[in-house]
């Protein structure tokens, strides 16, 4: 079979337009959309900006401290917040890099002091917990 | 004496068959024009070479030709009959495709969107001459001027064309230099060629980020079967523009499709066996395919007239022949023109935004063309 009969038989006429049309509405879409792109991105910028700001926000739990404490309880006030924020259990990784984004001088050191206190107590696989009333035994003691 | 005559017997020389010498011919001249005039040396040198390697006469039986099963060329050939090699081929693309053009004038997406008529025409006139609809389809994708494009459609829907349909491509997209600029003198006038192309804005990079994500998700959403050649295409382009893994860009767009395109260029040259390729049949793709790239060539400038009816500021409608997506040539050859006509009109970059338009517009046009014939 050929010619217009051919074409006829397998709806050749149906298959043409309807795939030219198809090409053609898919790219006057994109076009539509990246001829908008312009005006959609202030916006995106704006809704980035307010998200952003309530993070930019708190820096109450910013401790300067000038010196290394050597009293357990000392250190503990500038540990704690970051512990509240962290929950019950955490990782001791976490709580360090905590740590040092806070500038708590010598996080290694006291760290490392709470535990030989038996203060922070392991869990296993890296995971921590703070017990308070060893604490207040150790201060109490010291 | 037996055994050197039996030997003899089963070398080229003893087997060669006029068609053949034909095909090495056409290897040979591949080759010349690939060398000697610079003609799309990147496709015609490794598909003149693989022409050259397919036709070599050989003993059949013994695993050696592309159409053997276990022959290291028919490995290779596997990456064009599963259309691997032309997904790759468009990762490669996308990490070398810039966008900011055509973000900056979005009205020339239209121009690479008309230019795929040529392929809805060409399926008519397949079929009109007795082609079945998934060999029509097949013959029609030679309009949008892509060969990996091309190529993946074939061996989707009509693998035994595989090789006239590819060489027809490339031997099109080799040739633009000598199709296109009649055509577009033919359908322009001198004062049209002179319009000049405004100062385009510069997008910011989130767009740049934006609009792969959005192209992807809307065209692979409205045809589902470009997803293997537009889903890498996006991909390479946000590598690209997020310059967060500019190791991976890299290797994308250098080693990644280098690798893709010999090998592509290769096997495709080697399927061409006389024997298999010089047929009737592919006279006719061939005769098709220049119809298909002449139509595509003139549908995108005659859109471009259309629409500076209704434009305060003109658009070059030169551009328009921009809009098959064989990247860069012909952009190339409508800026070529244009500084013909006026040493001061720079059309290259908008061009390049009606090219990077066809690119999607074809691999749009050969999902919905799968689809239609699943």
């Amino acid at each position: 079979m050929y010619g217009i009969e051919a074409i006829n038989a397998v709806n050749g006429w149906a298959m043409a337009a309807v795939g030219a049309l198809i090409v053609f509405s898919g790219l006057v879409m994109l076009s539509f959309i990246i001829s908008q792109l312009h005006k959609f991105v202030p916006l995106l910028e704006k809704i980035g900006k307010k998200a952003a700001k309530p993070e930019a926000s708190p820096p109450t739990e910013t401790l300067p401290v000038e010196k290394c404490p050597t009293d357990l309880k000392v250190q503990a006030t500038l540990f704690e917040p970051l512990i509240e924020k962290l929950g019950s259990n955490f990782p001791l990784a976490e709580l360090y890099s905590q740590a040092k984004e806070q500038n708590i001088p010598h996080p290694h050191l006291s760290l490392s002091a709470f535990r030989q206190a038996g203060i922070l107590v392991p869990l296993g696989d890296g995971i921590f917990t703070w017990d308070k009333e060893q604490l207040t035994t150790v201060c109490k003691k010291g | 004496m037996d055994l050197f005559i039996k030997f003899l017997s089963n070398t080229g020389f003893a087997l060669a068959d006029p068609r053949h010498v034909v095909m090495l011919c056409v290897g040979i001249l591949f080759i010349y024009l690939s060398i000697a005039k610079k003609y799309e040396p990147l496709l015609l040198l490794p598909i003149g070479f693989g022409i050259i390697v397919g036709n070599i006469p050989f003993f059949k039986g013994f695993g050696l030709g592309i159409y053997e099963n276990n022959s290291v060329l028919h490995y290779l050939y596997f990456g064009v009959t599963s259309g691997l090699y032309p997904s790759i081929v468009f990762l490669g693309l996308g990490a070398m495709t810039d966008f900011s053009s055509l973000l900056a004038r979005p009205k020339l997406m239209l121009l690479g969107a008309a230019a795929q008529l040529g392929i809805f025409v060409t399926l008519l006139g397949a079929l009109a001459l007795g082609f079945l609809p998934a060999e029509a389809s097949s013959i029609a994708i030679i309009g949008g001027a892509d060969g990996p494009t091309s190529i993946f459609l074939t061996a989707k829907l009509a693998p035994h064309l595989i090789g006239p349909v590819a060489i027809a491509a490339y031997s099109y997209m080799a040739l633009i230099p000598i199709i296109q600029p009649p055509i577009m003198k033919l359908f322009t006038s001198r004062q049209e060629r002179l319009i000049k192309m405004p100062e385009p804005r510069v997008p910011c990079r989130k767009e740049r980020l934006i609009f792969p994500v959005v192209g992807t998700l809307l065209c692979c959403f409205l045809a589902p079967a470009s997803i293997p050649l537009l889903g890498p295409f996006f991909f390479g382009n946000i590598m690209k523009e997020s310059a967060v893994v500019e190791r991976l860009a890299n290797t994308a767009r250098t080693t990644i499709i280098d690798t893709a395109t010999i090998f592509l260029g290769f096997t495709v040259g080697a399927s061409t066996q006389g024997d298999v390729f010089l047929t009737p049949q592919s006279v006719m793709i061939f005769c098709l395919g220049a119809v298909a790239f002449s139509f595509a060539t003139a549908s995108g400038v005659l859109f471009a007239k259309f629409m500076n009816l209704f434009l305060k500021e003109k658009i070059n409608p030169l551009l328009g022949a921009a809009g098959v997506s064989a990247v860069p040539g012909s952009a190339r050859e409508v800026h070529l023109m244009g500084l013909k006509e006026d040493p001061t009109n720079y059309l290259l970059m908008p061009a390049m935004a009606c090219n990077s338009s066809g690119v999607i517009g074809s691999a749009i046009a050969a999902g919905v063309l799968w689809s239609l014939n699943m």
